[in-house]
């Protein structure tokens, strides 16, 4: 994953670093981010709170510039990837009902062609979520909501999913779902993703790859490939599976020592 | 499906109560017989008032000439209906003060959206608008009649006055506290800066807006008949000055 971009590279971070600007001085967040996301996959960064991870993501989708290094993506036509994030809350807007906040996305973009359109319903339908089209957002569950807007994010035909933390304003037993839920989706889609959180089991659950960070400024501590299926593990048992606790123990282990450091 | 009949039944909660079981129609006849005392003692308590108020000047324990009698006020509040020059004068405040109250609301919303557009303009205009907010408003009218003399302009410019300044800074206000994070969603998903007014912080803001809209319809009342009190020659202030100044205090 660390070493030479294979062909199916989709997205290169080479040496990124970013700093805060505030009146007490300058605040270094991010030193020497260096790695790749191939196509198709899902990788999750797991790092103290605090410690830049959102900032990773901010990088990736544009809406910051790197102070230094480089931000490469790799596509097939020379059209820049779309980009889709999911935040922390889903910001679903109170008075539209669920079908009109899915089509927020569209109407900014103004993209709300018939295919698009055919395409929400698809997805309304394939997530069984068509019966709450005409409701309002504050008569579904936190889960639903949740599930709302990842497909209002999907709506946009994304070639790259950002998620920042989406299921930290869930309960626990919703969040161990909603998180499954979310990976059957973006997997079933074919979508690259990068995950952000702070949550060891999530990140190892539903992820491809988990990217360690230090605490801040950040920087990468490890890489570890998660391999269930090479293992001969199936999805429903990831959770119970031996290999889940091993991955859990050595990335636990990984960010104590970090920890100690300070 | 189970939200689907909860929400249904939200809808028709009254029907569905009244089918309820035995202890929640006690509870709902029980809520209808406070709500309905509530409502008959407030009527009650506005009779005696009336009526202590009838008594105590019929007995002479206050001076009819100065306090009047309710008696007295409902006869020449029919007789002044029946000669139309009552309800003449109340339209023309109402009508003046329904065009102030419509301004206000146009100028709050035009002057609050350019400052959320322009954020430091905002910064730069806050500070006059608190200062001319704290003024105490009825002193500019006389200003204002020195600039404008004494018409429809300076009474509608009074009525004006008492609100605007107030509503711009409570609209601003409330349309710079959009959640920052709802302006990263849209964002995220490629708007630009008309695109989260339009779609997120005006939508948002309704709420706000209607409120202010409420306390605004009495400011603006307020502001016309302190206009009127000096520059009208028609109207509820002005009959209220004219009232006081020949002393008869069942007028007022």
């Amino acid at each position: 994953m660390q070493g030479n971009p294979s062909n199916k590279s989709f997205l290169r971070l080479e040496h990124v670093s970013f700093s805060y600007y505030s009146v007490l001085g300058e605040v270094s967040v991010l030193s020497d981010i260096h790695f790749h996301v191939e196509k198709g996959s899902f990788v999750a960064l797991v790092g103290p709170s605090g410690c830049g991870k959102s900032t990773i993501l901010s990088l990736i989708s544009g809406l910051l510039k790197p102070v230094g290094g480089y931000i490469t993506f790799y596509s097939d036509d020379f059209n820049a990837p779309k980009v889709g994030y999911m935040l922390q809350h889903d910001h679903l807007l109170e008075w539209r009902d669920v079908y009109h906040n899915i089509l927020l996305g569209l109407e900014i973009q103004k993209t709300k062609t018939p295919e698009n359109l055919a395409l929400v319903d698809e997805l309304l339908e394939k997530y069984k979520l068509s019966d709450t089209k005409n409701k309002k957002p504050s008569a579904l569950s936190g889960g639903m909501r949740q599930r709302i807007a990842l497909i209002r994010t999907l709506a946009t035909r994304p070639d790259l999913l950002l998620l920042d933390e989406p299921f930290s304003a869930l309960d626990y037993q919703t969040r161990l779902r909603i998180s499954a839920d979310v990976r059957d989706i973006i997997k079933s889609e074919q979508k690259t993703a990068i995950l952000v959180t702070h949550d060891i089991s999530e990140a190892v659950s539903m992820a491809d790859v988990v990217i360690l960070l230090t605490k801040p400024p950040c920087s990468i501590k490890d890489i570890i490939p998660i391999e269930f299926e090479r293992n001969g593990i199936s999805r429903d048992e990831v959770r119970t599976s031996k290999l889940f606790q091993e991955y859990f123990d050595q990335i636990w282990r990984e960010m104590q020592d970090e920890n100690t450091d300070m | 499906m189970k939200i689907q009949t909860c929400e249904h039944c939200k809808k028709s909660y009254s029907i569905i109560a009244a089918a309820e079981t035995l202890g929640q129609q006690q509870f709902i006849k029980h809520q209808k017989r406070t709500r309905q005392t509530i409502f008959w003692s407030r009527i009650l308590l506005f009779a005696a008032f009336l009526a202590l108020w009838q008594i105590a000047s019929e007995l002479g324990w206050i001076d009819k000439f100065y306090f009047s009698s309710p008696s007295e006020i409902g006869a020449l509040f029919i007789h002044d209906i029946k000669d139309k020059s009552l309800l003449n004068h109340i339209g023309i405040t109402l009508f003046e003060s329904g065009i102030s109250f419509l301004l206000i609301i146009l100028f709050s919303l035009l002057i609050a959206t350019f400052f959320w557009f322009y954020p430091s303009l905002g910064k730069l205009f806050e500070p006059f608008l608190i200062v001319l907010n704290s003024l105490p408003k009825s002193a500019l009218a006389p200003l204002i009649i020195v600039w404008l003399g004494t018409g429809l302009r300076t009474i509608i410019l009074c009525g004006m006055s008492v609100g605007i300044f107030g509503c711009i800074l409570n609209l601003y206000q409330s349309f710079s506290q959009t959640d920052p994070e709802r302006l990263k969603l849209i964002e995220t998903l490629g708007g630009t800066k008309m695109q989260a007014f339009t779609k997120v912080v005006f939508p948002g803001n309704i709420p706000t807006f209607i409120s202010l809209s409420k306390v605004n319809i009495g400011l603006a009342l307020v502001g016309v008949i302190i206009g009127e009190f000096l520059a009208g020659r028609r109207g509820l202030g002005y009959l209220i000055i004219y009232g006081s100044q020949v002393f008869t205090c069942d007028f007022l």
